[in-house]
């Protein structure tokens, strides 16, 4: 991939919330697990884990329990961070850089998932007590991220979002630059 | 007394469905922006509405009908146009009233 497709691929992506019924292969999993591997990580701790979800009534316990996923995803992988791991290296509870590492390993997913022709959309609105006991996950383990993953549906209206705004860049950033910078010319 | 005989229009699965949703809604609104609770709360009856139209009873199932297609994209307007969206809301209110009123034979 040149750097000209990757950033194609990243002003190309859009959130997924409706997906076909056509299953999500194992190789396009692993595909997007090694790109959520290979996402820059806090002191290069790896504190994620992975739990990857193809089994549809275990599909739909989750959707129950997540109000933010709206079609019905035929493969989910939930980001959960390692509590475990993470204190016994020092890590506070609060700490915000294993948060952070959710954010970078799901744009890495996401972007995987763009680059492989699949669609892709982050939920956060589920509840994490729920989703755990479906899951059996260990109390160490807590999910903070569901990527739903499939092929995406031809309808893709997500009803209640805020409209879709073209943002300008200058309303985004601020510029500290030398007075002989570019700008000032 | 309903004009219609009574009939069950939810299989138990459907209300397990929307009842986990209902709830963990619920527990969810404790942290997000308050203006999720219209969202929530519409998307849970466009549910309904899907779930229950096709068993509904020829007086009702078209009201049901009518809601499910029309919530998504009033929804979607709310920011866009927020007097619009509580206009659908009040709508939605006197809609429910008279079909209310039609089902228990006072319309």
């Amino acid at each position: 991939m040149t750097g000209e497709s990757v950033l194609e691929c990243i002003r190309r992506r859009r959130v997924t919330r409706f997906f076909a019924r056509e299953k999500v292969s194992r190789h396009a999993l692993i595909e997007i697990l090694r790109a959520a591997r290979w996402a820059p990580s806090a002191g290069n701790r790896r504190l994620h884990r992975f739990v990857v979800v193809t089994d549809p009534p275990l599909l739909k316990v989750m959707r129950a329990v997540a109000p933010g996923i709206r079609g019905y995803p035929p493969a989910v992988i939930v980001i959960c961070i390692d509590w475990e791991r993470a204190v016994h290296l020092g890590y506070q509870l609060l700490d915000r850089t294993l948060h952070i590492d959710v954010g970078t390993a799901a744009q890495n997913m996401l972007l995987a998932a763009e680059a492989i022709g699949l669609g892709a959309g982050p939920v956060t609105s589920f509840s994490k007590a729920a989703i755990g006991v479906a899951l059996r996950l260990p109390e160490s383990l807590t999910p903070e991220m569901i990527v739903c993953l499939g092929h995406r549906a031809s309808r893709q209206a997500f009803p209640g979002t805020r409209p879709a705004v073209s943002t300008r860049l200058e309303d985004l950033v601020i510029w500290r630059e030398p007075p002989d910078s570019e700008a000032h010319r | 007394m309903s004009v219609v005989e009574p009939r069950l229009v939810l299989t138990e699965e459907e209300a397990l469905q929307l009842l986990s949703f209902l709830i963990t809604a619920a527990r969810l609104l404790l942290d997000e922006p308050a203006d999720y609770g219209p969202l929530r709360l519409l998307l849970a009856a466009q549910y309904l509405c899907a779930d229950t139209a096709p068993r509904s009873s020829d007086l009702v199932r078209g009201f049901m009908h009518e809601l499910e297609k029309e919530i998504p994209d009033r929804t979607a307007e709310r920011y866009r146009n927020p007097a619009a969206f509580a206009a659908f809301l009040d709508d939605g209110c006197v809609r429910v009233a008279h079909a209310l009123l039609a089902y228990y034979g006072r319309e």
